[in-house]
């Protein structure tokens, strides 16, 4: 075959004379790397994608990873994390953390199930008071931050015992079970639907989940609002000389995280049939790995959705690959934390371009 | 290019890293399939979804089912962690329906929430065989699991002829407030010591379950009643930390200490009685080998009706036959 040889390009002599110090252009050179490092998560997810096919056990001919039921399964495993990512998104640009998401998310839960077991109310009353909730407790961690200067880490942490708490006093600290139905002691059928899928093929929440994401990706390109949030990560005393409003830009970013959160935990209430004050311990992480493979410095002032959508879907295609292929949860955990330092370790990498 | 070249390394190295393990295994859904029929000299990939290694009786549970199949020719165990979340429980029953299990065998993390996805895989024709903690409704195969009334029981009768046979004072340590096995052990030593009204429960608290809350616990209790004669724990960690309490005022002779579990582990129960720390213990059976026998007689012996429910009896362990309970359960020395 005449496959051409790759060396024999590399090898050919310049035409020009050779000059004495080859002027490069910096920004050409970093162009290159620097889109790498942009999609760092999209090229990761590629990856991931690429060897979970190699790697999928097959099943009477079909590769069970690339089956369309088991796509779906994918997608809306993550679909909890990768909307309270999309929140942690806008916090951790702004330098923030929110410890409190998973909390928030229980917290909903459980709204969500006594609202209309309990309370017998409708789907729509319900879910705009269980956002309303979040929303509120986002802002409040968001203004304590804001006005009083503590750190985020600090207000959150705090923020996850109290919602943890006002979450079991309002169930008694037992799951609340959701029946449907028309009558007492019953949810109303059409909130079933989010464990359900469009057309069987796409999970609600999965449809959810993007949509959000790709929302939010939006709204990250393209407006005021986010070059602030960038800003504010990047320089907050530079940001607030030139007129950033740093405590409104705040407390409305950690109300979106509260907001996303509560959305999540509906979502959860939904799919799994019952608001247990329990649920969500732990997602935090999940989300703020997510994050951290989408390329997003936990330093704030730089990162992007797109990254944090990818880096979601590729922890849940290693989930699903990694259990797909029997193998034992210890060593899951440790495959994950090696592909969080992996990323981590690839944005240390990263050139800095002055 | 070397922050390219640095990056592509790294990235090589992670993905090798993630093919690497997950090529330690072949693919076992290929060869199995859900509507395989039953027989002998056959391969059967059996799901056993646990609701939360990082609990000592759950792990048992595990290493009882994965050894029990070991001895059936056939028999692939695969075991999945959902560390108490139940969306990750659903997701690992649905994955292992992707894979094309054979039989499920499931401890739910909460009945409500994995209800549906058990009921799906029993609408597959997939035999289910739930373990320990039940799922709403009649939508699986079998449910193996202890009586935590009939163990409390046994406690109580011990303690009414063997223990205090002369009566005495007794105190509770109860698990966490609002669980099923909780009530059901207290309800039951109840009923088992009232053949002797002299036995009187002076006292009874919650440690949750935890041996650092039933030494704090234990230790209130020490200041209330100085004379206390023994020690009902609803499980032996928290005997385990009564006991310590106890030694610390030194009292820990003077007290009678029983426990409820008896995990064949270093850390368990039957070796704080084979030491000498705690008087006895009711096992609570995990189900584990009975589980596997069930799967047996469905996958490979065809049998078409198994009984809805088992229930496990107890086994009281004291210093005479803790050894040989030990190595009978297979514990590890």
């Amino acid at each position: 075959m005449n496959s051409p040889n790759p060396t024999a390009v590399a090898e050919a002599p310049p035409e020009t004379p050779p000059r004495r110090r080859p002027i490069r252009l910096p920004q050409d050179r970093h162009a290159i790397v620097d889109s790498f490092f942009r999609f760092q998560s999209l090229f990761g997810l590629v990856a991931v994608f690429v060897i979970a096919i190699a790697v999928s056990p097959v099943r009477n001919g079909e590769s069970v990873f690339l089956s369309s039921g088991n796509l779906a399964n994918i997608v809306r495993a993550v679909s909890e994390i990768g909307i309270i990512a999309v929140g942690m998104t806008f916090v951790i640009l702004i330098g923030g953390i929110d410890l409190s998401v998973g909390a928030v998310l229980g917290l909903a839960a459980v709204g969500s199930a006594t609202l209309m077991v309990d309370s017998g109310m409708a789907i729509m009353p319900t879910v705009l008071i269980v956002l309303f909730i979040g929303t509120a407790f986002g802002a409040t961690q968001g203004a304590i931050v804001a006005r009083l200067g503590i750190q985020s880490f600090i207000v959150t942490l705090a923020g996850l015992q109290a919602a943890r708490g006002i979450a079991r006093m309002w169930s008694g600290g037992l799951g609340i079970p959701i029946a449907y139905g028309d009558g007492p002691q019953e949810a109303p059928q059409a909130f079933s639907m989010l464990s359900g899928s469009i057309n069987g093929i796409l999970p609600v929440p999965a449809l959810l989940f993007l949509a959000i994401g790709v929302g939010a990706l939006l709204v990250l390109r393209s407006t005021a609002f986010a070059r602030h949030v960038y800003a504010i990560g990047g320089n907050e005393k530079a940001a607030r000389l030139s007129g950033v409003p740093v405590r409104r830009v705040r407390i409305t970013v950690f109300a979106i995280s509260g907001l996303l959160a509560a959305l999540a935990g509906i979502i959860h209430a939904g799919q799994l049939n019952q608001g247990s004050p329990n649920d969500g311990a732990g997602y935090e992480l999940d989300a703020i790995a997510a994050v951290v493979i989408g390329g997003t410095s936990l330093a704030g002032g730089s990162g992007s959705m797109g990254g944090t959508i990818a880096g979601a879907l590729l922890l849940g295609i290693l989930n699903n690959i990694l259990a797909l292929n029997n193998i034992d949860a210890n060593v899951q955990l440790v495959v994950k934390g090696l592909v969080i330092v992996a990323a981590a370790a690839l944005q240390k990498l990263r050139p800095r371009i002055a | 290019m070397r922050y390219a070249r640095r990056a592509a390394t790294i990235l090589a190295l992670a993905a090798l890293v993630a093919t690497s393990a997950c090529s330690v295994e072949d693919d076992p859904g290929s060869s199995s399939d859900a509507s395989a029929k039953c027989g002998s000299g056959k391969d059967f990939l059996i799901g056993m979804s646990q609701a939360n290694n990082a609990e000592p009786y759950r792990q048992v549970m595990n290493d009882d089912v994965t050894n029990a199949a070991k001895s059936v020719p056939g028999f692939k165990v695969v075991v999945s962690d959902a560390a108490q979340d139940n969306s990750k429980q659903v997701a690992d029953v649905e994955n292992f329906l992707s894979q094309g299990i054979n039989l499920l065998i499931i401890s739910p993390n909460e009945a409500k929430p994995l209800t549906a996805v058990v009921k799906k895989a029993y609408d597959q024709g997939i035999p289910v065989i739930v373990l320990d903690r039940k799922v709403e409704g009649d939508a699986y195969t079998a449910f193996i699991g202890g009586d935590n009334v009939a163990i409390g029981k046994a406690a109580g009768e011990y303690y009414a002829k063997t223990l205090l046979p002369q009566g005495g004072k007794v105190v509770e340590i109860s698990g966490l407030p609002g669980s099923t096995p909780a009530a059901e052990r207290a309800q039951g030593f109840r009923e088992g010591i009232a053949s002797n009204p002299k036995i009187e429960i002076v006292a009874s608290q919650t440690a949750e379950w935890l041996r650092e809350k039933g030494q704090s616990v234990m230790d209130a209790m020490l200041k209330a009643n100085p004379d206390i004669d023994a020690v009902y724990s609803h499980n032996d960690p928290m005997a385990e930390g009564a006991y310590l309490a106890a030694k610390a005022a030194g009292k820990e002779t003077a007290i009678k200490f029983t426990g409820i579990d008896a995990l064949p582990v270093p850390s368990g129960g039957i070796k704080a009685v084979e030491q000498g720390r705690l008087q006895a213990t009711f096992q609570y059976p995990t189900g584990g080998r009975e589980a596997i026998d069930l799967a047996k007689k469905i996958l490979v012996d065809c049998a078409k009706d198994v009984p809805k429910t088992t229930t496990l009896g107890t086994q009281q362990i004291t210093k005479e036959n803790a050894a040989e309970v030990y190595t009978t359960l297979g514990g590890k020395q």
